[in-house]
């Protein structure tokens, strides 16, 4: 029963404190906004040309489907952080000195994270009674109908997403922005991995597939494609959740799900993995032990108190003779004289800020890239080497806009003089320079090829990425936008060469730099103004 | 050299006044910046360092509004704030670099003074060491440094002495006394024996408005005869803190030592020779006393 009140207040003051912060209305206005892209069917989940009638059933599904697919993504970046705040605001050790266990924090952590997405849930479901009414092609409410697509399928998928962001602050290597890339690319797995299991099964997919999709989309694929095929005999098991394509012409009524034991099982399931996945959690988790924490630079911070103490008593001394002999000839005045700007030693400072305490590997791989882009056959340089050579400096350019923040060094930086119109500038022409040495190899290819329009193309996308970075960090405060949001343009905009969203602009088909250089210079201006806003003078 | 503070004051969101109509002259010296907690002194260094924009009033830096050039006082400024951080993956002398080159520092002269300030705050040996394991009070030292970067001409300290042990107050105090000569440093403290020991002039504040500046000297002759001791059995000591404003309360083998503030003195009591920490106690108290409506 006290453990009950203790983890109930845990996960409640976990959750107001992000609720009562600005990020989280711009969080529910995100999940708004997904919600009226799916009421005006720019969002449509189609099987072949058809789709069904907006009935309670139907919609229900959509919503349950898009909420378990497209927040299973957001979500995680939203809720990742809980620990870390813990952390930097000292109350994590405020609790690593009470008698709480590190499974109890983690569940309590897992339970924060999971309420937090349960709210938003909670917007997609009044979305939804929107939705049908407002399409008004069948309007009676089914309420069972109309909720248990949320409650069985998005419900139990954000259980899961909230353990997940858990493990990933407990494990040092995910902790960071490798751990924001590596999410993408394991959320697209266990996406792949659910979606697989029924695409391709004409008949009743086997009960191991419910097990195997943390997004619950079998279990409906399979109910809504037995309907269809009634409809239909034709029907040639195509399924898709689309954004913004061709809408289908064809309509069906589909009346909804009828939950079996499997198969409520299999959802609950996903919990049940998500409880776990939290108690694993507890097993890397440091309990705010600073010699074990990443802030504290692990290694050096264990070294640190011994010598620590060896250095205050040597200052103690030094600074006692210092006193005896006086200050002033320590400090040679500086000449005072007219203002110089010195904006290239500031360009070369935030260059070696940005690349400072990267490893020997790191520049390795980057000169491999470089190389690449440069000895590759130019269709290879240009489809694949730039591409990973332009995904390989992510974390480098992730702190732009936000580091000062992020290290508490505004003060010192913004009582500069011209901060904004230096600083801001320089730290952007820093970035630029590491896009343009990463993938400069291929530029020289192009020159050398006299393909002036793929040159300028790939110009704009080397302004293009740091532009992004620096408008993403000035206006979030933080890395993780970026890392996400980069991670995700990059695998559908710059992997797949999507026209309209292909950054590199070096792919005559999917290039479209003018498009680019004006989104590099709205996202400069946004930066600028974000930056502008911070500063009590420019 | 002159900074002159006219009528400023800052709100806050939800109309919190943090100061009000706060006017102050200053020139070449230190400035001892003296009130409670959240009398309004971080916000007035916030101020003064071009971080925040008052709400209203004005600041001037030589005779040029902050509002209109903070530039002109920007590149004559060093400033350690209350609270500030460091990139960890950083060494000392690679940080104090980069601040140099924000700061538009000429990197021949910012590398002799880097060199200089580690001698100076006593880093040199562990220059090359990343600030990520650095101890609160190297990271002050840190701070110091890089505060005297540009040789500054207003120098802003905030609570320059939390974090440091007694020892390395003593010597900063020493440091700052010494740099006085021919600049304004104002230095903001609740730590009544920094500003004794440096301060040429002595600021009040006390809920966003400045309740006295004056010389030590002055504000001492304020309390002169109001200062009273006697011994007290323990069992009093609640009667007298009730009738008396107490200064100070020490135990000793013959009873309480009590110290207050009274312009009548207690029967049995001796005149006292005020010290600073009494003149703040009783500029305060009559400050409150007049803010209390009749």
């Amino acid at each position: 029963m006290k453990s009950a009140r203790v983890l109930w207040h845990l996960v409640k003051a976990d959750f107001l404190t992000r609720v009562r912060r600005t990020s989280f209305l711009l969080t529910l206005a995100f999940t708004l906004y997904v919600g009226y892209e799916t009421l005006v069917g720019h969002i449509v989940l189609r099987l072949g040309e058809y789709r069904g009638v907006y009935n309670s059933a139907w919609v229900g599904a959509l919503m349950g489907v898009v909420t378990s697919a497209f927040l299973s993504l957001v979500g995680f970046y939203i809720v990742k952080g809980s620990i870390l705040r813990d952390e930097q605001t000292r109350v994590g050790q405020i609790l690593a000195a009470t008698p709480m266990s590190k499974s109890f924090y983690m569940t309590a952590k897992w339970l924060g994270n999971f309420a937090v997405l349960a709210s938003m849930v909670g917007v997609m479901a009044v979305a939804a009674v929107c939705m049908q009414m407002l399409h008004g092609e069948d309007r009676t409410l089914h309420w069972g109908a109309l909720m248990s697509p949320l409650a069985f399928l998005a419900l139990p998928a954000m259980a899961f997403v909230a353990a997940l962001a858990v493990l990933w602050e407990t494990m040092p290597v995910l902790r960071g922005g490798v751990g924001n890339v590596v999410y993408f690319f394991v959320w697209s797995g266990l996406l792949s991995l659910g979606i697989g299991a029924v695409m391709g099964h004409s008949g009743a997919i086997r009960t191991r597939a419910y097990f195997q999709d943390f997004t619950g989309m079998p279990t409906l694929m399979e109910q809504m494609r037995a309907a269809l095929v009634r409809v239909d005999p034709g029907f040639q098991n195509e399924f898709s959740l689309t954004i913004a394509s061709g809408v289908p012409v064809k309509r069906f009524l589909w009346n909804g799900m009828v939950w079996n034991g499997v198969q409520v099982a299999a959802r609950l399931t996903w919990v049940a993995y998500g409880l776990l996945v939290a108690l694993l959690a507890a097993v890397f988790f440091h309990r705010f032990d600073p010699a074990r924490s990443w802030r504290g630079l692990r290694r050096r911070a264990e070294a640190a108190p011994e010598r620590g103490e060896v250095i205050e008593l040597k200052a103690a001394r030094h600074l006692a003779e210092q006193s005896r002999e006086g200050w002033r000839g320590m400090l040679t005045p500086l000449p005072r004289g007219e203002e110089k700007t010195r904006f290239f030693a500031l360009v070369a400072s935030e260059l070696r800020l940005m690349v400072h305490g990267q490893k020997w590997w790191w520049y390795l791989v980057a000169a491999g890239l470089f190389v690449g882009c440069a000895a590759a056959p130019l269709n290879t340089g240009r489809t694949g080497v730039l591409v990973a050579a332009w995904l390989w400096p992510l974390l480098l350019w992730a702190p732009m806009g936000n580091r000062e923040a992020r290290w508490a060094t505004e003060s010192l930086v913004y009582a500069s003089p011209h901060a904004l119109v230096r600083q801001l500038p320089a730290a952007w022409l820093a970035g630029v320079m590491v896009a343009l040495a990463t993938g400069g190899g291929l530029a020289i290819r192009l020159a050398a090829a006299g393909d002036v329009h793929a040159l300028v193309g790939w110009a704009v996308g080397g302004c293009f990425i740091p532009s992004l970075a620096l408008a993403a960090g000035v206006w979030s405060g933080g890395s993780k936008f970026f890392e996400a949001l980069y991670t995700v343009w990059w695998y559908v905009g710059a992997l797949h060469h999507l026209p309209g969203l292909d950054y590199t602009g070096v792919v005559a088909s999917s290039a479209r730099p003018g498009v680019f250089a004006g989104l590099t210079l709205l996202l400069l201006g946004a930066a600028w103004m974000g930056r502008r806003a911070k500063l009590a003078y420019a | 050299m002159q900074l002159s503070i006219e009528k400023v004051g800052k709100c806050y969101r939800g109309r919190v006044w943090a100061l009000r109509q706060f006017s102050l002259e200053l020139r070449p010296g230190i400035l001892g910046l003296l009130g409670p907690n959240g009398a309004g002194k971080t916000t007035l260094m916030s101020i003064l360092a071009t971080i925040t924009r008052a709400t209203e009033g004005s600041v001037l830096w030589n005779g040029v509004d902050l509002a209109r050039d903070p530039n002109a006082l920007r590149r004559v400024l060093g400033y350690l704030p209350q609270d500030f951080g460091v990139y960890p993956n950083l060494n000392a002398q690679e940080f104090l670099d980069y601040l140099a080159a924000v700061k538009g520092l000429d990197a021949r002269v910012a590398q002799r003074r880097i060199d200089q300030l580690l001698d100076l705050v006593n880093l040199q040996d562990v220059r090359k060491r990343p600030l990520g394991g650095f101890s609160g009070g190297m990271k002050q030292r840190v701070g110091i440094a890089q505060a005297l970067l540009n040789d500054p001409e207003l120098l802003i300290v905030d609570e320059p002495t939390a974090g440091l042990d007694p020892e390395e107050r003593v010597r900063f105090r020493n440091l700052l006394a010494e740099l006085s000569g021919e600049r304004i440093v104002i230095l903001s403290t609740h730590i009544v024996s920094d500003v004794e020991a440096t301060a040429t002039d002595i600021a009040l504040i006390a809920g966003g408005h400045l309740v006295a500046h004056a010389a030590p000297e002055e504000l001492l002759r304020r309390v002169e005869g109001k200062v009273w001791e006697w011994v007290v059995p323990s069992a009093d000591l609640h009667g007298v803190k009730e009738a008396y404003r107490v200064s100070s309360t020490a135990r000793r083998s013959d009873g309480v030592h009590v110290r207050v503030l009274t312009d009548e003195p207690p029967v049995g009591a001796q005149p006292m020779a005020p010290t600073l920490e009494d003149a703040y106690l009783d500029a305060l108290s009559l400050h409150r006393a007049a803010m209390v409506p009749a």
